[in-house]
């Protein structure tokens, strides 16, 4: 199972829907790639991640998601990264936002949108968040 | 269940971990060995078995104590012969269905019940591994009596559990039924 997922957006929703399905993935032995374009770049930015906005009137929810014992992102990152979950970040959109590659998590690769392109192209599962 | 060869505590915690806490869990495992997983996820309840299914584990049973929730998994791949195991009488699907065309046989078919229900060799009976122990008593101590499940490591096991109960009329039908070309039941 090859699994190509688009993470185009910035928030606390966005990065569960991305990490939870990556990491089941990758659990169950799927190869799995995520490139990281705009907003999405903020899940695994160094700080961004630690403050990830919940939508506008969403706030409530954080009791929830301590209530459910649901992981942290961060700490979903770091499980992605264990299972062998490949991150692309966007080349285009680190000129644009004036980011390097030390600003993301370790093992972070950079890359355009012809790197992502070319893994998804034989991907049985194609996400975008 | 017995011969759990692993538990895995993954209480409390939401999906995806009970999914990532089995994968690797089950790394340390050999093939053919027996991880316990006790969960509190919901979500598992059908996850775990589609799990299992993708990554080449047999999946055994869910036992519901209340909110706790314990799977049971097999690890697929290839298995080490053990001493046990090879004690086992043994025969292939096909040497058992000339047996049955001779005449009447004693089977017991050791998967569980939804498996039973889905399609069985005609004349089997079914007592799920689990409960073998405590139903022995249904199973004739005289005469062959032939144990099967889907690919031969819970007959194997029954065979062991009855075995140490002084049963030595046990012969294993192997794999069973999940490459079973014989007339079906259900």
């Amino acid at each position: 199972m090859k699994v190509a997922i688009i993470a185009a957006n910035g928030g606390l929703f966005d990065a569960y829907k991305v990490f939870n399905i990556a990491t089941a993935a990758a659990a169950t032995d799927g190869e799995v790639e995520i490139f990281f374009t705009f907003e999405g770049l903020n899940l695994i930015h160094r700080e961004g991640v630690k403050q990830l906005p919940m939508p506008e009137g969403k706030e409530h929810f954080a009791e929830g998601f301590a209530n459910a014992n649901v992981p942290s992102v961060e700490e979903l990152v770091g499980m992605a990264q264990e299972l062998g979950v490949k991150f692309i970040a966007c080349q285009m959109t680190m000129d644009v936002m004036g980011l390097k590659k030390e600003n993301f998590t370790d093992g972070t690769e950079v890359g355009g949108a012809v790197t992502f392109l070319g893994y998804a192209k034989d991907a049985d599962i194609t996400l975008t968040f | 269940m017995e011969n759990v060869a692993k538990t895995l505590d993954a209480k409390g915690l939401a999906c995806p971990m009970p999914v990532v806490r089995t994968k690797k869990a089950i790394e340390e495992l050999s093939a053919g060995e027996i991880l316990e997983v006790v969960v509190t996820d919901r979500g598992s309840i059908a996850d775990i078995p589609v799990w299992a299914k993708n990554t080449g584990h047999e999946y055994l049973e869910l036992v519901k104590e209340g909110d706790v929730l314990k799977h049971y998994v097999r690890k697929g791949g290839e298995q080490a012969p053990d001493k046990e195991e090879s004690k086992l009488k043994t025969i292939t699907n096909e040497e058992y269905l000339e047996i049955a065309d001779k005449g009447p046989v004693t089977l017991i078919d050791v998967r569980e019940p939804d498996e039973f229900a889905a399609g069985h060799a005609p004349g089997a009976k079914n007592i799920p591994l689990g409960q073998v122990e405590q139903r022995a008593d249904e199973i004739p101590a005289e005469g062959d009596v032939y144990i099967m499940c889907r690919s031969g490591g819970r007959a194997g096991m029954a065979c062991d559990t009855l075995g140490t109960l002084g049963r030595k009329n046990l012969i294993r039908v192997a794999p069973g039924m999940g490459d079973w070309d014989g007339p079906v039941e259900s």
